[in-house]
């Protein structure tokens, strides 16, 4: 007979997920029953003045970006994967760069350069002798300027899921498309993307959610755009009941987006599992074809990259190297801790929840966990508004003050950032045979001895990329940590969005070459295990 | 008539000869099976001819003209060669049909008509509308060898085709792969590591060894008369079954 601490004991995992469960859901569904709550004037009032407006921007800028870090993003992808040319190597991990560079630091840097008196026209200016009050570049600050800085920020997304879709392809297929008449250009589009496209959809996925979340980007080029709003509403109106539903608008419109596309997809696979999977072999490029195709990857790495940190780095050395003193330190140090502390937090949940789906097949705990990912969906602010509510609710109840608490933003990174460690476990998790749990059991193991001796060293690749992953998410967060950050709590991202809102550009520069080159150090690490990944 | 010749081809990987000279004539919907162990050089040889890979030396002629030599080199596209893989290759986010019509030419009513065609002589043609990941082995292949088979090409090159199929459906494949075959008239060269495939569905087996061809002629003559030594040893090992002597001389007397 099992005592009762044993049955307890065994029921713990289920305990802890259903915990786990209720603090990541509770936000999102007190967002969603908002919709049920009374309809202030606010309604009224931006109906008739700017909601139309709102929406206008933002899908102009969702469809504007989602072109623009296609091309950038696809088309280097199935360069660097189909083709030998000059630089090739470097190419492959350098065009995942601009990942390090937030749009809103994008932004700042590209006001910089091209604004009245910017780098760029004093540069064009002096060259051609022209009058200093003449703009050779147009403004950026308007919808052009915000979809290119996020094209060229976001891209990375796409073009890392496109890459690995692409190297996955299966030589034998072209081969067979070829020799049914098939021109090597033409199996790009009638073959390679076609084969791509969930995966290429995923990657546009997250790029659309980052162009709407995005607040500091479209703040500081004055774009009126939904979350912008979310957040007039809330600050600017004061309705914070307003904020919420239009929240619950745009997770709603999300939502719809991601299962009409799941729905399309209906019954179609677009892998066969093949028992040799021959990759494709890359074509040598010549000459001017050769050239072509290194200028082609070099310009998301221009713009991306290189400029606007040349640009952040020439104002940091001129004019504010006096900003790394000990507040920087205590800024890198808190952004820093928030990105270890959120990571490692939300890595052991993802492994405790996927282990427990593993060992019992279970279709409401899978359906639950996709539910807790979904918070990826969601911009940080309506998140925020969400948390907050949770913190009201348990304030209510236990008398714990936990707004503007550090437990806050770990509470909110997770919820909304856990969808990324979830993903990199569980595929981790499918890569083990499950004969090796049978055989572990057979030779005596028990579960939880099966999870430390044989999960868990199996998942260290992958747990290092989701830490990582999860990382450089934090580092870059704004929104969230604005609203949820306690008193006198500055990351570097706050730190940056500072000083641009006074448009103390020049000093915004030093935060955000930090923030740069704390992100550089997950992102670096990634490239080195991928790479290391894939030639095991 | 010849419809495939291929004179002296010559190959090399990393320096080491895969085909050396390597000269082989198919007639008019004949079924050639070139039989040899791993690593001879055949799928470079099917290759070759599809022409997914350039050969160093020697010439491809189909219906007579050249199709790859040092000078000129016809793209794979414009050859009209069916391929069929060991893999089978489908593509997956298309139904059977549309893998089946993928390289027809024509309207869409005479490329449905050829495809119910090719499926009802494959005995598939309920799986007309599903997806290949639902579909078994057997029914995969029987895919891969009607969509090669529909946009009536010159000649079809199969890789290994039966390989991974359990035992049954091999035998009953072959026997289907070589009626439909001669029923279209349609020129064939397998490549495979079993004898059984060659006994099966052959006209002619040519045994490739080191590169080159060693001996060729009718099933029969070069099971009862093998060359040398190590073609009578791999004919041991992978045959031992009077099935295959039955059918080698049915396929004698048919």
């Amino acid at each position: 007979m099992k005592s009762i601490i044993e049955k307890t004991l065994e029921k713990l995992p289920i305990l802890f997920f259903t915990f786990i469960s209720l603090i990541f859901l509770t936000p999102i569904i007190l967002i969603l029953t908002s919709l049920f709550q009374g309809y202030s004037d606010s309604w009224q009032h931006l109906f008739q003045t700017v909601l139309a407006e709102y929406l206008t921007n933002t899908t102009i800028l969702v469809a504007g970006v989602s072109i623009g870090v296609f091309v950038l993003g696809v088309s280097s992808a199935w360069i660097v994967t189909t083709c030998d040319f000059k630089g090739k190597k470097i190419f492959k991990w350098a065009l995942i760069l601009p990942l390090a560079i937030p749009p809103y630091i994008m932004a700042y840097a590209f006001t910089g350069l091209f604004d009245s008196g910017g780098t760029m026209n004093n540069v064009v200016n002096s060259i051609f002798n022209i009058d200093e009050n003449y703009n050779f570049f147009p403004s950026v600050r308007n919808l052009g300027g915000a979809i290119t800085i996020f094209s060229f920020t976001l891209y990375p997304y796409v073009y890392l899921i496109a890459q690995t879709a692409f190297t996955n392809q299966s030589r034998d297929v072209f081969d067979i498309a070829r020799t049914l008449g098939l021109s090597k250009k033409s199996t790009f589009y009638k073959l390679a993307l076609p084969l791509a496209r969930p995966s290429i959809i995923a990657g546009l996925m997250i790029v659309a959610m980052e162009t709407i979340s995005d607040f500091g980007a479209v703040e500081h080029f004055a774009i009126p755009t939904f979350t912008s709003g979310i957040f007039r509403t809330w600050f600017g109106m004061n309705d914070i009941v307003t904020a919420k539903q239009l929240a619950a608008v745009l997770f709603i419109f999300f939502l719809s987006f991601l299962l009409i596309e799941k729905y399309s997809r209906k019954k179609i696979q677009f892998n066969l599992s093949l028992t040799t999977n021959r990759e494709l072999v890359p074509i040598k490029l010549y000459g001017l074809k050769s050239l072509l195709a290194t200028i082609f990857c070099s310009i998301p790495i221009l713009i991306g990259f290189l400029i606007p940190i040349t640009q952040l780095l020439y104002w940091t050395i001129s004019f504010n190297l006096e900003y790394f003193d000990l507040n920087f330190v205590y800024s890198a140090i808190n952004t820093i801790s928030l990105a270890l502390i959120s990571g490692i937090f939300c890595v052991s949940v993802s492994i405790i929840v996927n282990y427990l789906l593993r060992m019992k097949e279970n279709r409401p705990l899978s359906l639950i966990n996709k539910a807790i990912s979904s918070g990826y969906g969601i911009p940080g602010v309506v998140l925020a508004l969400g948390v907050l509510d949770l913190f009201s609710l348990i304030n209510i109840f236990t008398d714990t003050m936990l707004i503007g608490s550090v437990f806050g933003l770990i509470l909110i990174y997770s919820i909304k950032f856990y969808a990324l460690p979830n993903s990199s476990i569980e595929s981790g998790f499918r890569k083990i045979n499950k004969s090796v749990d049978d055989a572990a059991l057979s030779l005596g193991s028990t579960k939880l001895n099966l999870l430390k001796r044989i999960h868990l060293p199996m998942l260290k690749n992958s747990s290092l990329i989701a830490l990582l992953l999860i990382s450089i998410e934090v580092i870059k967060e704004l929104p969230a940590t604005l609203i949820l950050r306690p008193f006198n709590f500055d990351t570097l991202s706050v730190s940056a969005y500072m000083f641009a809102s006074d448009e103390r550009m020049v000093e915004a520069a030093a935060p955000s070459i930090a923030i740069v080159i704390v992100s550089l150090i997950p992102i670096l690490l990634l490239i080195k295990i991928l790479d290391r990944n894939k030639n095991e | 008539m010849n419809k495939l010749k291929l004179d002296r081809i010559t190959h090399s990987y990393s320096g080491k000869k895969i085909l050396d000279n390597l000269s082989l004539e198919i007639l008019e919907g004949e079924i050639v099976c070139l039989i040899g162990e791993s690593g001879t050089g055949k799928t470079t040889l099917l290759r070759i001819i599809a022409g997914l890979e350039r050969q160093e030396g020697g010439s491809v002629l189909l219906d007579n003209e050249i199709i790859s030599n040092q000078s000129s080199h016809l793209e794979t596209h414009k050859r009209n060669i069916g391929l069929v893989l060991q893999e089978r290759a489908l593509f997956p986010h298309l139904n059977v049909l549309e893998n089946i019509i993928f390289g027809m030419d024509g309207t869409k009513e005479e490329k449905i008509n050829r495809c119910d065609e090719l499926l009802s002589l494959f005995k598939i043609l309920k799986y007309k509308n599903s997806f290949p990941h639902s579909l078994s082995g057997g029914e995969q292949q029987r895919v891969a060898l009607a969509r090669a088979l529909a946009p009536n090409p010159k000649i079809i090159l199969m890789d290994e085709p039966f390989n991974g199929l359990d035992r049954a459906l091999k035998f009953s494949l072959r026997i289907d792969t070589k009626k439909i075959l001669k029923q279209n008239n349609t020129t064939a060269l397998i490549v495979s590591h079993d004898f059984n495939d060659g006994l099966t569905c052959a006209d002619k087996l040519a045994i490739v060894s080191e590169g080159r061809i060693t001996q060729i002629g009718k099933p029969k003559d070069v099971v009862l008369n093998p060359l040398n030594k190590d073609i009578k040893k791999q004919f041991i090992c992978e045959t031992g079954d009077m099935l295959y002597w039955k059918s080698v001389i049915e396929s004698e007397t048919t």
